[in-house]
């Protein structure tokens, strides 16, 4: 509620700063802000300066970076926690986003660099109140494309995604429920467990072998 | 007699979508029509979407009393999988090239259109029920036995669904309870039911009376399905933390969007 109060003063500030012809103007579609976010997460993976396994942690590193100014990882992880994240301190919660943020890394940038030298197709794009979605294909020689849906949020702070949505699996979706499972039985330091142990699976090449 | 007859002919059809297939191989078969057509509808199902708006809402949206069984089942078919329909699938993909496998995968799509339009037709979709006629008629003819989808490719007209299962919520009855079935995979009460019922309205039940062809028939299409989709289980082993929950999630919620797609 507070922050609702907040954007909404942000936004009574914009409008008086810009009048409102400068605010409504001509505003960035959501395709026009993750366009620059995935173009530049593929021009990393495709760099050649950055290729190889042992350039590995270098090259998600900087794929990663970029994907935080495209990517709302905080609402993501609240989403993906629903109920449980009210109930963690702030410091769970940090540890919490940064291990999901590490899966994220491990399962959507490991699929997108298994596609590498291919390039994104723009598809389609919805706009509905404060939310989009924008559909992309992601070519890929000798076989079908597979196509990623990002959702998106303007929160007043621009769109930034929220969700993904992968051969039609939304990402937030499906692992809410796993990790609803993993709550009820484990509670929360049970959860950290088997997200680091699952994090961990992909550099000993158990969870990493393609 | 009559088995080893429906393997020649069997044989004889896969012959044929070969032939078929190298014609078309210049007309970009591997780009998933369906998924690209549909785009749209997709995207203002995401937007429609409002389930994580708030976080309190919707905490338990599967029914699941059986699981201690289901995941019985569910290591029995990832059994299957690693032991059966993978080295099958090695083998099958080896000999046949990926188009050919499309041709395939169109045949045995095509055939079952009987089961598309009596289920259609049950649930008063009158549109649906005539484009589903109109495909088989031009693709079993000018598609030669249903292996192009001329109907869509040339004409337009886009592949249509409906099954027993949707015909059933459709009149109302509800989902059931989870289910992971041998053999067959994840599943509910409502969808079994489907696809028994829909088992017997498939022609394959009127050109042979023989369970092992049927079982055949279905395995032929079990891993001509896998093989032009060979990532799809190990990334979802792969990727989850919980392979059987993300499964169940994956497969209800195909299933409910689908179905509040449709009506």
């Amino acid at each position: 509620m507070k922050t609702n109060i907040k954007h909404f003063l942000f936004l009574v500030f914009l409008f008086s700063v810009f009048g409102v012809d400068g605010a409504v103007g001509t505003p960035a579609s959501p395709t026009d802000i993750l366009r620059p976010t995935l173009q530049g997460m593929i021009d990393a993976i495709r760099d050649p300066a950055l290729a190889g396994a042992e350039k590995k942690e270098e090259r998600r590193r900087k794929i990663m970076e970029i994907a935080s100014r495209g990517f709302d990882f905080t609402e993501m992880s609240r989403r993906v926690l629903g109920r449980t994240w009210q109930k963690i301190s702030q410091e769970e919660r940090e540890q919490f986003t940064q291990l999901f943020i590490k899966l994220l890394e491990n399962t959507y940038v490991g699929k997108l660099e298994g596609y590498s030298g291919q390039e994104i197709i723009y598809k389609d794009e919805r706009i509905k109140g404060k939310k989009a979605a924008v559909l992309t294909l992601v070519k890929h020689d000798g076989a079908a494309p597979f196509p990623v849906s990002y959702v998106m949020l303007n929160n007043g702070k621009g769109w930034q995604v929220y969700d993904l949505n992968i051969e039609g699996v939304s990402f937030l979706r499906n692992y809410r429920d796993q990790f609803k499972s993993i709550l009820r039985k484990n509670k929360f330091a049970g959860l950290v467990k088997v997200l680091e142990e699952k994090n961990a699976s992909f550099i000993t090449g158990t969870g990493a072998a393609q | 007699m009559k088995r080893y007859l429906s393997c020649f002919i069997l044989f004889v059809l896969l012959f044929m979508a070969s032939g078929c297939a190298e014609k078309n191989s210049n007309t970009a078969i591997g780009e998933v029509p369906s998924a690209v057509e549909r785009s749209g509808d997709e995207l203002d199902m995401l937007l429609d979407d409002d389930f994580l708006d708030d976080e309190l809402s919707a905490e338990q949206d599967y029914y699941d009393p059986l699981e201690p069984m289901n995941r019985v089942f569910f290591e029995f078919n990832d059994k299957l999988y690693y032991w059966v329909l993978n080295p099958l699938n090695k083998v099958y993909s080896a000999v046949l090239p990926q188009d050919v496998r499309f041709s395939v995968g169109n045949f045995i799509n095509n055939f079952a259109a009987p089961v598309r339009l009596i289920n259609t037709l049950l649930q008063l979709k009158l549109n649906d029920a005539g484009a589903v006629l109109a495909r088989f008629v031009i693709n079993s003819t000018l598609g030669v036995y249903g292996f192009g989808d001329v109907a869509w490719r040339e004409l337009g007209i886009k592949p249509r669904e409906g099954d027993f299962g949707q015909t059933l919520g459709y009149w109302g009855v509800g989902e059931g309870v989870y289910l992971c079935l041998p053999v067959i995979g994840p599943s509910n009460i409502r969808d079994t039911v489907g696809f028994v019922t829909d088992s017997y309205s498939h022609p394959m039940v009127f050109f042979v009376d023989d369970f092992l062809v049927s079982a055949g028939y279905y395995s032929l299409e079990r891993v001509n399905v896998l093989s032009l989709n060979p990532d799809a289980y190990e990334d979802l082993k792969k990727y989850s933390l919980d392979p059987y929950v993300s499964m169940r999630q994956v497969y209800l919620d195909y299933r409910r969007k689908k179905f509040d797609h449709n009506n």
